[in-house]
């Protein structure tokens, strides 16, 4: 009987002790028990089917001369899927482009799913909350610098490079832009399906593969970027953001 | 009696196993405990606003004071908060914009840093709800400190008085966590209400010359109407508001948060407290002398489609300008706002 109160107590003082701090979330899972897999998401930056190479000289669509500089981006509420349910991988990711494809993992059940839904972005509840909460490797520390301290809120995306007008031009480019999609109203669900969906098996790992052409994020059917005019936005040009957030959302795709 | 006596005694590790973010905490050395900053209130005050059910602690506002003069918080060293917001000042600057490292040129004026613990929001156009939130943003913005709060805090964990006022505070080593609610206790414990102005307030009649009475009639006349915005125990409505500087402000003001052209050049209307201490005036500093500003108003500012309605224009003598200006001139403490260092 001293045991079971003794149990139970120690189970409660757990249980009550709030940590100040959130820890930041493991980037590969525990040892797995038998009917557990591993879902393994990798997204790979690309330019026009190649790997994307930072501070590579680039054609964009209007034929101007672009460099990428800098690719951050986040994903909020993923979710795995098969029909009746989902299972919540992650309130949200932070992944940085820059150096090329970017993993994470998480253990799932076994059996057939249908895919990945998420959002590009910080959940609300999320980008309101205090920075100073998330440790060192959480993705909402700040060290990532993706924290707009003047407007409390995350950019959901970073996308900065180099671009000429002049398609004729030889010059060294000079001239920057910066695409800083944040606020709620640049949250937006994606969805990624394979065609013969994921399939799961215990102690294995499945990956899903997302290409994002970054190319594709100067134009889409829902909006053309103009770099004569629309070549910085720090979360002051709401038309702007949403565009660019679009296009993001559009360019992602299953590899 | 025994599984009495062993839930008793597990109910207690439980409540002392349980720490709030700001109590108190016990120290380890054993010798001294940390206790609740005992923060005076000018008559008239409203309570302190609990914020998330911290209290401010001896230790923690100490530590909070420690790092506002620290420039350690800035990248290369040479930037405190308190470069830009002088204590003799009302905590605010002297020049129109501040600069920060490197002397790089920030946006606006640096406002004073008083009354802060009852203001809803903060920066002068609102963007950021807490004060804590609010601690980051200079010490990360590239114009002023450049740093970040982590790197801080990892610089000054092992450094007294540091070390040890965050021991006291909170029972642990400082952490960007405990640096950014230390700046707030610190921020929430400048109080500024004990001027001449208060003292006449509270039944003094001597407290205001003859002048300075006939320009607190004015400040409140019908015609004038200043203090239909500055009110209150802050003298500030705390709301946004467009006043007339630019036909079109090239800062956006308060749209910049809510993305709203109406509240295009609008700004938090600021404290007229210390007025006389926190010169030049304006969200970009633009005015140097209290007339300047009187007669801004008067004139009615420039036509902007979203000028407040207050902002109309009116008569002034040069008699009342006189008298209008001593008054606001009274509106300075008669004692340190810095409760810390008090005798």
């Amino acid at each position: 009987m001293e045991r079971m109160v003794m149990i139970c107590l120690s189970a409660l003082l757990l249980v009550a002790c709030r940590k100040d701090k959130v820890e930041p979330e493991p980037t590969a899972p525990a040892p797995l028990p038998a009917v557990t897999g591993v879902l393994k998401l990798t997204v790979v930056p690309v330019w026009e089917g190649q790997p994307l190479q930072m501070f590579s000289e680039y054609r964009n669509h209007a034929d101007q001369r672009v460099t990428v500089e800098l690719l951050k981006m986040y994903l909020g509420e993923l979710e795995l899927t098969r029909p009746g349910t989902a299972k919540r991988l992650s309130d949200v990711i932070y992944m940085d482009l820059g150096t090329g494809p970017v993993s994470h993992f998480w253990a799932v059940d076994t059996g057939a799913w249908v895919g990945l839904r998420t959002h590009l972005g910080v959940p609300e509840a999320l980008n309101m909350s205090d920075p100073s909460l998330y440790g060192a490797g959480h993705p909402l520390n700040v060290n990532n610098g993706t924290y707009w301290t003047w407007a409390t809120g995350y950019r959901f995306a970073m996308f900065e490079g180099r671009y000429d007008l002049d398609p004729a031009s030889t010059a060294t480019l000079v001239n920057a832009f910066a695409y800083h999609p944040g606020r709620a109203f640049c949250y937006l669900p994606l969805q990624f399906d394979p065609a013969d969906g994921l399939r799961v098996e215990a102690g294995d790992t499945t990956e899903l593969r997302v290409r994002v052409d970054v190319e594709r994020f100067f134009h889409s059917p829902e909006g053309v970027i103009d770099m004569a005019t629309e070549n910085v936005d720090h979360g002051n040009v709401p038309a702007l953001a949403l565009k660019m957030a679009t296009n993001i959302t559009l360019s992602m795709s299953v590899e | 009696m025994r599984h009495a006596a062993l839930l008793l005694g597990c109910s207690a590790l439980l409540l002392v196993g349980c720490r709030r973010d700001a109590e108190v905490a016990a120290p380890t050395s054993g010798e001294r405990i940390d206790g609740p900053f005992e923060l005076e209130l000018p008559a008239g005050f409203p309570p302190l606003p609990e914020h998330d059910g911290a209290r401010l602690t001896d230790a923690s506002v100490r530590l909070g004071r420690a790092l506002f003069f620290d420039p350690r918080l800035s990248r290369d060293g040479t930037i405190a908060c308190a470069s830009c917001h002088f204590p003799d000042r009302a905590f605010s600057d002297t020049v129109a914009i501040s600069r920060g490292v490197e002397g790089r040129s920030g946006m606006r004026n640096s406002p004073p840093l008083t009354n802060l613990a009852w203001h809803p929001a903060f920066f002068r156009d609102g963007g950021v709800p807490t004060l804590e939130q609010q601690a980051i943003a200079p010490i990360h913005d590239p114009v002023e400190m450049d740093f970040n709060v982590q790197s801080a805090a990892e610089l000054l964990a092992d450094k007294e008085p540091y070390a040890g006022l965050s021991e006291l505070a909170y029972g642990e080593p400082l952490s960007a966590f405990h640096l950014v609610r230390s700046l707030a206790s610190y921020q929430r414990t400048l109080v500024s209400g004990w001027s001449r102005y208060d003292r006449y307030r509270q039944g003094d009649p001597t407290a205001l010359t003859q002048a300075e009475r006939r320009g607190l009639e004015l400040f409140n006349s019908p015609a004038l109407r200043c203090g239909t915005c500055h009110s209150g125990h802050d003298l500030s409505d705390h709301r946004y508001h467009n006043i007339g500087l630019y036909t079109l402000s090239p800062d956006p003001g308060r749209a910049r948060i809510s993305l709203d052209p109406l509240d295009h050049g609008k700004f938090k209307t600021p404290t007229l407290r210390n007025i006389a201490l926190t010169a030049p005036y304006m969200h970009d500093g633009t005015l140097w002398t209290l007339e300047e500003v009187v007669d801004h108003f008067a004139r009615g500012g420039q036509a902007a489609s979203n000028k407040s309605p207050l902002v109309a224009g009116f008569t002034i003598t040069d008699q009342d300008r006189s008298d209008l200006v001593a008054f606001l001139n009274a509106l300075t403490d008669e004692r340190p706002i810095d409760q810390v260092e008090r005798p």
